[in-house]
């Protein structure tokens, strides 16, 4: 009795701490999804979302008839996935690494250095790698060392998608290594003197210790970075491309963008954005229902 | 605090003694001084161009002589902001929207993340909210509808449009739950115990074991907020209300120049200042420069304290 | 024509009477201006329907465009300056800035956000495919009754000075949908412009061909006059094109249209032979030829070899390493400014550039470049004050003090000129400077050349260096007054060759904005040409990809949009 009274009176409190979080989710998320009609539609902004011309699926049909639209689902999906995997695993090597320089101050002025480029905006970025991979830069001059000839790097569409997912893997591997630094610390050093102890290498004990130490984060940020897939990074490209690398560099976001705010085609910019969400979601669910049926772990 | 630090130093000293003494070690350790050393001078470059830029001449800055040093030393710029009474009211602005949304956030995550955390068993609706969650993260009916939705709510203009806009940040949300979620149950079984209901175990018990996760969302959003520029610049009717990366980056102009009207092409000439442009970035760095540090020494020391380990 | 569509102006002008010419030159009032005293007086009366006063304050909320470069005097805000002062004092019009946002790609989100969430001001200026897209989802006020009432004189005879063009411009199912800014007609017009000293300096003649201009880059990096960093012809940037098409409103900076021209081609443009048949000038024999010669440049190292991704060519420019480059009249004055502040013995001349059979083809650009759209839900009075706040920005422009409060805080500003403001002035100006007249002439002329006065009356301090006969050089100007200099630059060099040399050939585009297909179709066709063009020259891709991009472009809609275009005509 007494306990059944308790309980719920615990229910109580738990509603209470979702209910700020609930209305903010309503309010700010869910009522502005009413616009996904619009992908079903031939919005007319005159007529309004009520009005409008349903074409069904029309839209969809012509995303996809269009040679654009297959050539900017792959490019998205090749620099998405690229940057989702070297995301994770350059910045826990980077975490892993920095764990074993033994000189705290330097350890901590490195820590402090790499997390810069993750201020910077992609604009200011922008300009200043166009620059340094510019036909005069400074990249072209250290190749010239060795005898390579000089290109303008960003407007080779055989170059351009690799740069674009190396540098924003060198932009943010400072900032997600924070996430891994902050699950190592999250292991307990006795662990590691039990194991110097058992005489275990230092390999070793990364593999034994370590790795399973922070498998958690790891697991939780790849699911939670594939919802992300098909975001390749809107500012970055916007600012980095041309005409030039369409064929490698055009991605769903700035190609939304061209076809919703410069062309006014409302209609297919949210097709396309629908599309995407969709197949994130396809993504994310999998990867929840593997996670959960192979290894038992809930993702989240 | 202390408590960490020596374990820090334990770890440290653990290794050292086993296997510092090999040679491969050494070839180690020279490498990958060597390896953090380059990648740190990778990330200081920008920073060190910008500041570059900054102060160099005009004229220089803007023939894209500047790479390493600057060139022709000149405070005009800094000069120039300091009468821009703009600038400080857009920066201004962004404090004020960083701040109050990063405290939002934080409260109603550490809220919100609890409940959550939870098994099935123990909130039922656990799941499905969960769910939800998710399907939010991910769908979004674009621009235009969330903007008419803003307007509808009169949050052009406003401090709290500019919060809560952008919507509830659910990537930060998971983080925490699953960090909850890893905390040891028979920390709050014993409270339980004690006769502590849900709300003293939460704000007593959970949110001091998770301090490091804590500050890294703060940092995680306040950055957000501090960069944040599309928003501003929809939310905002004009630029005595933008927050300063809006502000900025209305500085940094593209010209189509295929279709300028007699006034832009009066105007072509003043368009370009890159030295100008560098100190506004320059300044705009600064607060999260400042900020950063003192959240930084949680990830390092912040090891759960006092938090029995599974 | 020309001169009869200006004696018809002036005519007009006469009529309407002109307050704003007795303002500027008190001093000057002599018998015309009498006779604009007693128009003004007219304008008063609610009789002159374009300038007349409203009996109670209109309100009129209006989204406008600022520059980041420009501010106003503490205290003045967009809605609270000398011209909205100006307009509620004389109309009683009250502008009320609901938004603002920075010209360029700020300004168009907002507008495409307004449009998009069908929540208009009353009225803003835009650009053509947005006033096209608020007209086929009829947000659009049709003004066609009260623009034919309340438009003053000097507006209409501007709108007809471009044969129907610029009503045809804003037409939409039978509605006039706006008032368009009409531009003048030279904006279209390419010319080449090149540094005359290092020609001196390498003995060599002005070029007038493709040839020459080959010729002449062969020299120019064989010999490196700026160094190293030499550059033969710049290339459009990074926010540039190769060339323009009929979607834009000028003529490209940078681009290659006069190259095309030259070369009897017109890429961007749809073209109308004599049996009537339609065809996309981008996929023409000469197009592929021309295409062909400036990949052959590139390859040989004429052309910037970063053209197509550098931040700004202007700047490029401007640092002095470039020989030749192609631009509107404008760019060698206005465009340019620092070239001359960091050398200002850079002597850049303008030319056009022939045919091989000495011929010049002009590819012309479109003949308006904005347009004021109002909303369907303004009031008639709101829409009136719209109108009359276009016809009050056209006569009385010249007369307010800029320096403080530029004249870009006219609250919608729409521009208009004649189509030949530019060449007029230039021979009027040439006329002072000869003696044949005197800049006080031209006091009472003020209002459909709005600038005629301030220019004739700065002309011979701006250009001291004055011969008869003789070509200009940089030398002869002063820049003592460096936007008086820029301004009499771009008109006595850049303009020259517009004002000076008989036209062959004057190329129109069948249209000027899209058609249905075309709404949907347009922008895939179009970025791959753009890619495809781009690539070509830069060496990326073979030339033979010129054919297969024709093949793609008529079977991924290309062909239906010819039909519409063929249609509509």
């Amino acid at each position: 009795m007494r306990q059944s009274k308790r309980k719920s009176r615990t229910m109580l409190s738990y509603h209470i701490m979702i209910s700020a979080g609930m209305l903010w989710l309503i309010f700010f998320n869910i009522v502005p999804m009413f616009g996904i009609v619009m992908a079903f539609q031939d919005f007319n902004p005159g007529l309004g979302f009520l009005h409008s011309k349903f074409v069904g699926l029309g839209n969809f049909e012509y995303l996809f008839s269009m040679s654009d639209s297959r050539r900017v689902i792959a490019n998205t999906f090749i620099i998405a996935v690229s940057k989702l995997i070297l995301n994770v695993v350059v910045p826990l090597t980077f975490a892993l690494l920095l764990n074993e320089v033994g000189n705290l101050k330097f350890k901590k002025a490195v820590q402090t250095v790499v997390y810069l480029p993750h201020f910077l905006s992609w604009v200011i970025l922008a300009s200043v790698l166009l620059q340094i991979f510019s036909l005069k830069g400074s990249i072209n001059g250290l190749l010239s060392v060795f005898g390579i000839e000089g290109k303008i790097w960003f407007s080779e569409d055989v170059y351009f998608r690799n740069l674009v997912i190396g540098s924003d893997v060198w932009k943010e591997f400072g900032f997600n290594a924070v996430i891994y630094l902050a699950a190592l610390t999250g292991i307990s050093p006795e662990l590691y003197e039990a194991a110097a102890i058992d005489g275990c290498g230092k390999l070793k004990s990364i593999w034994h210790i370590t790795l399973p130490g922070i498998a958690g984060t790891v697991v939780l940020l790849s699911v939670l970075g594939l919802g992300n897939v098909l975001n390749a990074g809107f500012d970055q490209v916007f600012n980095l491309y041309s005409p030039l690398v369409y064929s490698t560099g055009d991605i769903l976001d700035t190609w939304v963008f061209r076809m919703g705010l410069v062309d006014v085609q409302f209609s297919l910019a949210t097709t396309a954005g629908l599309f995407k969400s969709v197949i994130s979601f396809i993504l994310v669910v999998t990867s929840y229902l593997v996670a959960y049926k192979v290894a038992d772990y809930k993702v989240f | 605090m202390k408590e960490g630090k020596e374990k820090e130093l334990a770890l440290s000293f653990g290794e050292d003694m086993v296997i510092s003494r090999t040679k491969g070690r050494r070839v180690f350790v020279a490498a990958n001084t060597l390896i953090m050393i380059i990648l740190s001078l990778s990330c200081l470059y920008p920073l060190w161009y910008a500041l570059c830029l900054s102060i160099s001449d005009k004229a220089a800055a803007n023939s894209g002589a500047v790479t390493v040093w600057p060139v022709g030393f000149s405070l005009d710029s800094y000069q120039q902001i300091m009468g821009d009474w703009k600038f400080f009211n857009s920066f201004g602005i962004s404090v004020q929207r960083t701040v109050l949304g990063t405290i939002v956030t934080i409260f109603v995550l550490i809220m919100f993340a609890y409940p959550l955390s939870k098994p099935t068993s123990e909130y039922k609706y656990r799941d499905i909210i969960m769910w939800i969650v998710i399907f939010c993260m991910i769908f979004s009916g674009g621009t235009i509808p969330w903007y008419i939705t803003m307007m509808k709510y009169g949050l052009i203009d406003k401090i709290w449009g500019l919060v809560l806009s952008g919507g509830m940040p659910v990537f930060n949300l998971i983080l925490l739950v699953n960090f909850y979620r890893g905390i040891p149950k028979e920390l709050g079984e014993a409270a339980v115990v004690d006769g502590a209901d849900s709300w003293t175990i939460l704000f007593r018990i959970i949110v001091p074991c998770s301090i490091p996760v804590l500050a890294t969302i703060i940092l995680f959003t306040s950055v957000g907020y501090w960069n944040e520029f599309f928003q501003g610049l929809v939310l905002s009717s004009g630029d005595t209300h933008y927050p300063l990366q809006t502000y900025i980056k209305q500085m940094v102009v593209n010209v189509q120049t295929t279709n300028l009207s007699m006034d832009q092409i009066e105007k072509l000439d003043k368009l370009s200042n890159k030295s100008l442009d560098a100190a506004k970035v320059f300044i705009a760095m600064i607060p999260m420069l400042v900020v950063y540090p003192f959240l930084q020494k949680y990830f390092v020391t912040g090891i759960m304290l006092g938090a029995v380990k599974e | 024509m020309a001169k009869k569509t200006i004696s018809i102006i002036m005519a007009m002008l006469m009529m309407a009477g002109l307050l704003a010419g007795c303002q500027a030159e008190p001093v000057d009032s002599k018998s015309p201006d009498n006779e604009s005293v007693v128009g003004y007086n007219v304008a008063v009366n609610s009789e002159d329907l374009p300038f007349q006063k409203f009996d109670e304050v209109v309100e009129v909320h209006i989204g406008q465009s600022v520059s980041a470069t420009d501010t106003l005097p503490q205290g003045k805000s967009v809605d609270n300056n000398q011209y909205t002062d100006y307009l509620l004092e004389n109309y009683n019009i009250k502008v009320i800035c609901d938004w603002t946002a920075a010209s360029g790609n700020d300004y168009e989100q907002k507008v495409a956000l307004c449009i998009a969430s069908n929540t208009l001001p009353d009225g803003m200026a835009v650009t053509r495919q947005y006033m096209l897209k608020a007209a086929k989802s009829d947000q659009l006020y049709d003004i066609k009754d009260l623009f034919s009432q309340y438009a003053s004189p000097q507006i209409k005879s501007v709108m007809d000075s471009t044969n129907g063009r610029a009503y045809e411009d804003v037409t939409f199912n039978d509605k006039q949908v706006a008032i368009p800014a009409v531009e003048v007609e030279t904006g279209g017009v390419q010319v080449l412009n090149v540094r005359q000293d290092w020609l001196d300096e390498y003995n060599l003649k002005a070029p007038e061909t493709l040839e020459d201009i080959e010729k002449i880059a062969q020299v120019f990096l064989e010999k490196k006059p700026a160094g190293d960093e030499t550059i033969a012809i710049a290339g459009p940037d990074k926010n540039g094109k190769p060339y323009s098409d009929f979607l834009d409103a000028g003529t490209t900076t940078c681009g290659f249209d006069l190259a095309f021209s030259a070369n009897d081609a017109y890429p961007g443009f749809w073209l109308t032979d004599e049996s009537g048949e339609v065809t996309y000038g981008s996929l023409s024999q000469s197009t592929r030829d021309t295409v062909e010669l400036m990949a052959n440049w590139y390859k040989k190292g004429y052309i910037d070899l970063e053209m197509g991704t550098r931040d700004s060519t202007i700047e490029l420019i401007n640092s002095g390493a470039v020989g030749m480059y192609f631009g509107a009249w404008w760019m060698s004055g206005y465009g340019t400014g620092d070239a001359y502040r960091n050398n200002p013995d850079a002597n850049w001349q303008s030319y056009p550039i022939y045919t091989s059979d000495k011929k010049w083809n002009v590819k012309m650009g479109s003949t308006t470049t904005g347009y004021t759209i109002m909303n369907k839900n303004a009031s008639e009075d709101q829409v009136k004050a719209m109108i009359i706040m276009s016809n009050a920005l056209l006569r009385d422009e010249s007369t307010f003090d800029v320096s403080e409060q530029p004249l870009v805080f006219w609250p919608i500003r729409n521009l208009m000129a004649p189509a030949d403001e530019c060449e007029y002035t230039y021979n009027e100006l040439i006329k002072v400077l000869n003696g044949e007249t005197k800049p006080e002439d031209y006091a009472k002329e003020l209002s459909a050349y709005k600038l005629l006065a301030d220019d004739t009356s700065v002309v011979k301090e701006t250009v001291p260096g004055y011969e008869k006969g003789k070509q200009l050089t940089v030398q002869d100007f002063s820049m003592e007054n460096f936007g008086n200099f820029q301004r009499m630059y771009s008109l006595l060099i850049g303009d020259r060759p517009y004002s000076t040399t008989p036209v062959e050939k004057k190329v129109y585009s069948a249209v000027y904005s899209q058609t249905e297909t075309m709404e949907s179709k347009w922008s895939n066709l179009k970025s791959m040409e753009e890619e495809v063009m781009m690539k070509i020259i830069t060496g990326k891709s073979d030339i033979s990809e010129f054919d297969s991009f024709v093949q793609k472009w008529k079977a991924e809609g290309g062909d239906d949009i010819t039909k519409e275009v063929k249609e509509i005509m």
